[in-house]
């Protein structure tokens, strides 16, 4: 029997890629999809919590999160494209001009 | 058995797709493992009786999000990853090492306890005799969940513009584009 | 383990159901791969037809000239026998795996396609199709909507610009017209109310009246456009623009992987047309005999009844297959930007206020129904 310990696990792996892949890969890219990344850890979490709880909420937040992923991935990319206009790299490395 | 073994095949996918994904030097290739990682936590989804959320998974997710971000690694045309020294400084050692104690932590509490839930009324059987997952998570979503359905929909739009607006090209007055100067 | 053990375990339900599949599969991995020769020689005889000239008559066997139908298996040969050029600086891994993108979509599609009715097999009730599901319909998207992959990183991985530009539109077009292509199809859903493409059958019965493109005609016009503009066929093929971007995304394969992007493009274009047939031309139901009068003219046997409606289905899809090879030596060519603001501007829309209109119309029929 597969317990919902055996899914979580498996999300928390995916989540750790994903953060790692956020903190060190120096491409805008990579970093947005190493977010979307953590966001199918959560999803996963949802469905197998909505499995065994024998509640459906979780599949609708799963539908939700991906429409809510699919927009930030939207406007992420058009940022993106205008940065690269801006400044003509994508490297995280340099663009720093918030920093102080 | 057969429902361990689909999960542990899925699950070695998705272990193994998401290493590559951080580990690739190719943002192509790296978009390409993230296909397959969508790919398997669908799979994962359907062994889970999830059908309708494992369909628009791979229709939203792997077919038209990373579809996306394909078209723009290409369109920025960008090289591989120039993988020089590797340059951590002190803070993100201890980020890496922070990240790693806490996935060992969180998996020896899962592996230690046992989760107790109230169990609702929607089990699988149940759902099969309802109509089928997609029927019953319709109703679920039209009836408990219709506010947030409308504002994902105005979500949508909003987002659809902003991208539209934030990637246009500058224009000059007499309406032809140019190029702003790299900064 | 003794010979009546082995039969005991052969005919055990899993045991009957994992075979039935493999069967299946089987069956249906083999006729996908004879319609490109077929298709092949179609497209070249039937312009030739139109075009009051002759086209390829004399690839034959022992002095028979079989009317050309060996020019395919010539050709499929000369490929297989060419040699493979691989570009420098082209990506190897993503090179060698774009084909294969292609190719998977468009079997797995044609595996989600009802062929039948189920029949019972040793007391199994069994489905004519590999893969069912009772969301059959999003499945059949969802997979096709990764048939992109194959032209994006074909084009990518080619490290030519012409070809990368060819890719890029032809990729723009596809995720462009998946929208409408679904849109066109959701109506039928809410007529039918139900994903599942064999109950879907059931529904529109043997008679033509009641087939799903009397219910949905405009669906059916939207859909027989956007058909065109998934399978970057004319007149929706500037992407392979044979006069303009060279092969545009797949011109630097050649050999073997020409062949399988050749072959996924005639297997989606028999599976979108296998599709057509089977929402709105009634699938397997073989016109004006209902599926318990059939059972009855063939004496009971059902494999013979599902015989009948398989070739039904193939005859449904072979017209819409010649309405592919007509359309496309009869039109000219849409320009990119035509194109792109025809499904935008013109085929979302519709299809939206089709839906519209639909749902309404239905949700007031059975609202009037109950009460």
């Amino acid at each position: 029997m597969v317990s919902i310990d055996h899914y979580l696990v498996l999300a928390t792996f995916m989540f750790l890629c994903g953060t790692l892949g956020v903190l060190f890969r120096r491409n805008l890219l990579m970093v947005l999809m190493s977010i979307e990344l953590m966001l199918n850890a959560v999803n996963l979490v949802f469905v197998s919590g909505s499995r065994m709880l024998g509640n459906l909420d979780g599949q609708v937040m799963v539908f939700f999160i991906i429409t809510v992923a699919a927009c930030e991935a939207g406007v992420g990319l058009a940022m993106v494209i205008a940065l690269f206009r801006r400044y003509g790299t994508v490297d995280t490395n340099f663009l720093r001009i918030l920093r102080g | 058995m057969t429902q361990e073994l689909v999960f542990l095949a899925f699950a070695a996918l998705i272990a193994l797709c998401s290493m590559m994904v951080i580990l690739s030097r190719n943002a192509v290739v790296s978009a390409i493992y993230l296909v397959g990682d969508l790919f398997s936590l669908a799979g994962l989804y359907a062994s889970m009786d999830a059908h309708f959320v494992a369909a628009i998974q791979v229709l939203v997710y792997a077919g038209a999000i990373v579809v996306l971000f394909m078209f723009v690694i290409m369109l920025l045309n960008l090289g591989p990853d120039q993988r020089q020294h590797l340059q951590v400084s002190a803070p993100e050692v201890g980020v890496l090492a922070l990240t790693i104690i806490g996935f060992l932590v969180v998996g020896g509490m899962l592996l230690l306890g046992q989760p107790t839930g109230v169990t609702g009324p929607l089990t699988a059987e149940a759902i099969e005799n309802a109509g089928g997952n997609t029927y019953t998570v319709g109703m679920v979503l039209f009836t408990k969940y219709l506010w947030p359905f409308e504002l994902a929909s105005m979500l949508i739009l909003l987002a659809i513009i902003a991208a539209i607006v934030i990637a246009k090209k500058e224009q000059n007055k007499d309406g032809d584009t140019r190029r702003l100067a790299h900064g | 383990m003794g010979l009546n053990e082995l039969i005991a375990l052969l005919s055990s339900d899993t045991a009957i159901q994992i075979i039935a599949s493999v069967v299946k599969i089987l069956i249906i991995l083999v006729l996908c791969l004879q319609v490109p020769p077929l298709m092949v020689w179609a497209e070249r005889r039937a312009p030739a037809m139109m075009q009051r000239r002759k086209g390829p008559n004399r690839v034959g066997l022992f002095k028979f000239r079989l009317y050309g139908l060996l020019q395919s298996a010539a050709d499929a040969i000369k490929l297989i026998f060419k040699e493979e050029v691989v570009p420098r600086g082209a990506n190897k891994v993503v090179y060698h795996i774009a084909p294969i993108f292609g190719v998977f979509t468009a079997l797995v599609v044609a595996c989600a396609i009802p062929y039948g009715n189920d029949l019972t097999v040793f007391g199994q009730k069994i489905s004519l199709s590999p893969i069912r599901l009772d969301v059959g319909f999003l499945f059949i998207f969802a997979i096709s909507s990764l048939a992109v992959y194959a032209v994006t990183l074909a084009g990518w991985a080619s490290n030519n610009k012409y070809s990368l530009l060819g890719s890029l539109r032809a990729s723009a077009q596809m995720i462009s017209y998946e929208i409408p292509l679904g849109m066109s199809l959701i109506p039928l859903v809410v007529i039918f109310g139900t994903l599942d493409l064999n109950k879907m059958v059931i529904a529109q019965s043997a008679y033509p009246w009641s087939w799903g493109i009397v219910k949905a005609p405009i669906s059916f016009l939207l859909f027989l456009v956007c058909m065109f503009a998934e399978t970057n066929r004319a007149p929706f093929d500037l992407a392979e623009g044979e006069s303009e971007l060279v092969a545009g995304f797949h011109t630097e394969f050649n050999s073997a992987k020409f062949a399988a992007f050749f072959l996924s493009e005639y297997v989606a274009m028999f599976v979108l047309s296998a599709l057509a047939a089977t929402v709105f031309f009634g699938g397997w139901q073989t016109p004006f005999i209902p599926y318990d009068t059939l059972l009855g003219l063939v004496g009971g046997m059902e494999w013979l009844a599902a015989l009948a409606g398989f070739i039904c289905l193939i005859i449904k899809a072979a017209f819409f297959l010649w309405v592919y090879i007509w359309v496309r030596w009869t039109l000219p060519r849409f320009r990119y930007d035509q194109l792109m603001s025809l499904g935008w501007k013109f085929m979302l829309p519709v299809g939206l206020v089709n839906l519209l209109v639909t749902t309404l119309v239905v949700a007031f029929i059975e609202h009037a129904g109950r009460n």
